[in-house]
């Protein structure tokens, strides 16, 4: 039988976005959104052991069930679009956390204290929606229930424009969840769907939350109105208004940063942040401006360079110090040979001094390309995601901001705090549409004349020419004191 | 250059030229009163140089943030520090020398301004200590007027890029004063010598493992020119190989394996594994695909990334005409006629055939030029000279033009800018190479203390 989803659909509205009741209409077992203009959060939350129940020893779910079982304490993984359209409006309260583009991985067993992480650049979840649809919608629909099927393979095709996709479990509660997040519908014509109650006499759940976010006094704190309902329950949408202390905060529109590679990158790509002057002002008097890198294995940072604590090396760059390397850091090894996905860095950086406020302000981050495979127009072309930027604060040290429903951790660079910190992002500002950045890596180039024949050939003729040379000079020599020996021994024996 | 992962082969520096030209040979044999070539102006003069350059390299790294300290430096010291804190050198990521270098420069981490600077100090007076060396040698061993001997010394001594490496703080220079002690102790005979030489050359092994070469030349060197007996040559092959083993071979074998093994042992008890690793088994079996002055870089980067597995492996022979002539042919010829010059050659050879190549392995032969150059052809024929002077520079700088390109411009130069300058490069050192073995080959055997 269908597992029981826990779903909870929230719309977050700007205030400024007008709003008519017509557009969320609540029937006995629906929902029905019309053209509402709003950013959306999807979540589903489901139990594994429901949700993967005895089933047979095969197929996906027997693979999900193995992983799981093998004392996996917790598990995250995250994939967010290199789509810079995603946050063109800037962040979206309470929704402002980011990892950069492409899918991270992180688990946790409880036989071992580490973390294992890995990132790979992914542009698209196409595989992972084709798979959902394929596989994971065909179960649900088993008894017949087409139409839940077809809303299933819906559901999963709107994962394709989402901005971010997260799927987190752990141990202790058991769940498996799953949230999706856009910053506005897909189409440009506001959200159109239908939020089904579950199935009479299943234990699923359909919340929904049409909801703006409103100023508080206090800047930890988000206020939150609009309204509430449960499909299948309630009989209209109850009002509400509520507010929580957040882990993460958006930053103005203006706060901006963008991201480049100057040319030539040659073998050496410096990674330059430039910032803007909104992005340089401190919320408060406790923070500091950070940027969290994830590099791919090909490119990387040399920690002692960057971990060094010479202030004129820093200052040229504008950064203030290497708090956290984790991953890949071999200085020499090519990029066949590394075992790791890459690395991640966490860098505090500089801003101007207090007497100047200069229009843009850059931070510059050496950095180092490993060899790549030959390949035939001697260049390759790799994809670095562009960093998060945002400003540590301390928190007070009362604030919960676990209570916060809309909380966000795991990120990977949030857990380098103390727990009791808030988080401002900056907002990436691309120019060119991607929040990645293309590097051209020049390689050995085999084609035409020049391939690996030519190159062994030229070497062995080199190196045997070579050799014949000194070993002709050397016999010479030997001949020569030859020679002489025997005159000699002539000359004794007269 | 102070790129950062450059530490042990890349991108080889740019090196300025490799000696300044010899001065010529005094032709007027009147005894110039006014010579600059008098130990109590040399000696100061070349102390002065690097003293220059340490306070120059002080003020340049607390003014710019591109450092006049070598990356290598950092490196040591790091592993010192490592050290001093209780743990182990190799810590410290790419430290691939002995636990010795880090022990001797654990006064680095020491609190108080100047002692930061201690192994630069340490490695610039190691050179200085090396030219004395090779200039008594040139006057002892090879009877040579004091003057005219510092002149040759001086090559050394004053040479801009010896001084800048040490005061730099890399430690190649530390392998001169050992291949210099063991050219002066060699040449010097008596049986206390021959002891010090060994534990000089274990030492040296066991720091750099490439002057082992060293240790066939100096066996045949010693003892190398007894009569042969005429009733002997009549005898057995066996009888033959049983009279090459006398008295002070066994001696200098002795005590040069004693020593290399003893140091192995110390370090291994140390820090077991680590030790072998990355002093040894790093160097023997490392691929360097990273471009290079060798020969046999483009060979490596293509194969090395060549997922295939081809049926030969051409550079898993490299060793073969490398050692061939590095360790066998060039000894054997050359080694009975000039120690020095045997040493000199087969430096060259290893050099130049070695898999890896950077500007830094310039200084292992650089050590013997004022103890060749007196007899050299390059001086003789000074348009030989000044050609291959020149044809050597132009060499390295049409690399280098090709590795600023790859570098720093991203342009993809591998092929065939990198592989056909370091034919060219390689094609130079090999004709230079069939000079000296000539010029060497030239002299009497046994002819006084070459």
């Amino acid at each position: 039988m269908t597992p029981p989803i826990k779903r909870r659909t929230t719309y977050l509205q700007d205030p400024a976005t007008p709003f008519d009741p017509s557009q969320a209409r609540l029937l006995p077992q629906a929902l029905e959104i019309r053209n509402l203009h709003s950013a959306k959060q999807e979540r589903w939350t489901v139990s594994v052991e429901e949700l993967l129940g005895g089933g047979g020893a095969e197929g996906w779910d027997a693979e999900v069930r193995e992983l799981l079982g093998s004392g996996v304490e917790r598990l995250s993984v995250r994939w967010a679009s290199g789509d810079a359209a995603a946050g063109a409006g800037g962040a979206v309260t309470p929704f402002a956390s980011r990892v950069s583009g492409g899918l991270h991985k992180s688990f946790t067993r409880s036989s071992a204290s580490s973390e294992y992480q890995f990132y790979s650049p992914l542009a698209s979840l196409e595989g992972l929606v084709g798979f959902v649809r394929e596989k994971v919608c065909t179960v649900a629909g088993k008894e017949g229930a087409g139409a839940e099927a077809e809303r299933c393979r819906r559901q999963a095709r709107e994962l394709l424009a989402a901005d971010s996709v997260d799927l987190a479990y752990d141990a202790e509660s058991r769940n498996l969840v799953v949230s999706a997040f856009w910053a506005d519908a897909p189409g440009g014509e506001g959200w159109t769907e239908d939020l089904h109650a579950p199935a009479a006499g299943s234990k699923g759940k359909m919340e929904v939350g049409l909801l703006g976010a409103e100023r508080t006094a206090d800047p930890e704190e988000i206020k939150m109105g609009g309204l509430l309902g449960v499909v299948g329950e309630d009989e209209k949408l109850k009002p509400t208004l509520f507010s929580f202390a957040s882990r993460h905060h958006a930053l103005p529109r203006d706060a901006v940063f963008s991201v480049g590679f100057p040319l030539p990158t040659g073998l050496h790509p410096t990674m330059t942040i430039s910032l803007s002057p909104a992005a340089l002002q401190p919320p408060d008097a406790t923070c500091a401006l950070h940027t969290y890198l994830t590099l791919p294995s090909y490119l990387f940072g040399d920690k002692y360079q960057l971990g060094t604590e010479d202030l004129l090396f820093l200052d040229s760059h504008h950064l203030v110090k290497l708090h956290s390397v984790t991953g890949e850091t071999d200085l020499e090894a090519p990029d066949w040979s590394v075992s790791q996905w890459g690395s991640n860095w966490l860098l505090e950086v500089a801003t101007p001094p207090e007497d100047q406020s200069p229009e843009k302000w850059n931070v510059t981050i050496p950095l180092h390309l490993r060899y790549l495979a030959p390949s035939e127009s001697g260049y390759r072309s790799v994809e670095v995601p562009w960093p998060v930027v945002f400003w540590a604060c301390a928190a007070s040290e009362e604030s919960k901001m676990h209570f916060n429903p809309f909380d966000r951790v795991n990120l990977g660079w949030e857990r380098l705090f103390a727990p009791q910190t808030i988080f401002y992002q900056v907002n990436p500002a691309a120019e060119q549409g991607r929040l990645v950045e293309e590097i051209s890596v020049p390689v050995l180039k085999e084609n035409g004349l020049f391939n690996s024949r030519t190159i062994e050939f030229g070497t062995v003729i080199a190196i045997v020419l070579g050799s014949l040379w000194v070993l002709w000079k050397l016999g010479a020599v030997m001949r020569s004191s030859g020679a002489r020996t025997r005159v000699e021994s002539q000359k004794k024996s007269q | 250059m102070s790129t950062p992962i450059t530490h042990t082969s890349f991108p080889p520096k740019p090196s300025p030229s490799p000696s300044p030209s010899p001065p010529p040979p005094s032709k007027s044999k009147s005894k110039s009163k006014s010579t600059i070539f008098t130990p109590g102006k040399i000696y100061p003069l070349a102390l002065l140089l690097r003293l220059t350059l340490l306070l120059y390299g002080t003020y340049q790294d607390a003014h710019s943030a591109l450092k006049y300290t070598d990356i290598d430096y950092l490196v040591f010291t790091d592993a010192a520090r490592f050290t001093a804190a209780g743990g182990s050198p190799y810590d410290r990521a790419t430290y691939r020398y002995t636990p010795l270098l880090a022990w001797v420069l654990l006064p680095t981490t020491w609190t108080g301004a100047g002692w930061f600077a201690f192994g630069k100090v340490l490695f610039a007076a190691a050179d200085v200590v090396a030219g004395w060396l090779l200039a008594r040698t040139l006057a002892v061993h090879q009877g040579m007027a004091p003057a005219r001997a510092l002149r040759y010394a001086s090559v050394w001594l004053l040479n801009p890029m010896v001084a800048n490496i040490s005061t730099r703080g890399s430690s190649e220079g530390v392998l001169g004063l050992l291949t210099a002690g063991v050219v002066y102790l060699v040449l010097g005979r008596g049986i206390g010598r021959v002891i010090a030489a060994g534990i000089v050359l274990g030492v040296g092994v066991h720091v750099k493992i490439y002057p082992f070469v060293y240790g066939v030349s100096v066996l045949l060197f010693l003892d190398g020119h007894r009569h042969p007996n005429q009733k002997n040559q009549k005898r057995g092959f066996l009888h033959r190989l049983r009279n090459e083993i006398t008295p002070s071979r066994l001696t200098f074998t002795a005590s040069a394996l004693l020593t290399f093994l003893g140091l192995n042992a110390l370090m291994y008890h140390h820090y077991g594994r680590d030790f072998l690793q990355h002093t040894f088994l790093h160097h023997l079996t490392r691929v360097d695909h990273r471009h290079n002055f060798s020969v046999y870089a483009s060979l490596l980067y293509d194969s090395a990334a060549a997922t295939a597995t081809a049926a030969v492996r051409i550079e898993s022979w490299a060793f073969l005409p490398q050692l061939l002539l590095s360790v066998l042919v060039i000894p054997f010829a050359l080694a009975k006629r000039s120690l020095p010059g045997a040493m000199l050659a087969q430096t060259f050879a290893f050099v130049a055939f070695n898999k890896v190549c950077t500007s830094q392995y310039f200084l292992w032969y650089l050590i013997f030029l004022p103890l060749y150059l007196p007899y050299s052809s390059f001086l003789r024929k000074p348009r030989l000279g000044v050609g291959a002077l020149g044809a050597w520079v132009v060499a390295q700088a049409l690399w280098l033009q090709q590795g600023y390109n790859l570098e720093f411009l991203g342009l993809s130069t591998f092929v065939p800018g990198l592989f056909v300058a370091s034919l060219g490069f390689f094609a130079v050192n090999v004709w230079i190479l069939g000079v000296i073995v000539q010029d060497v080959g030239g002299l009497e055997a046994g002819g006084g203390g070459y």
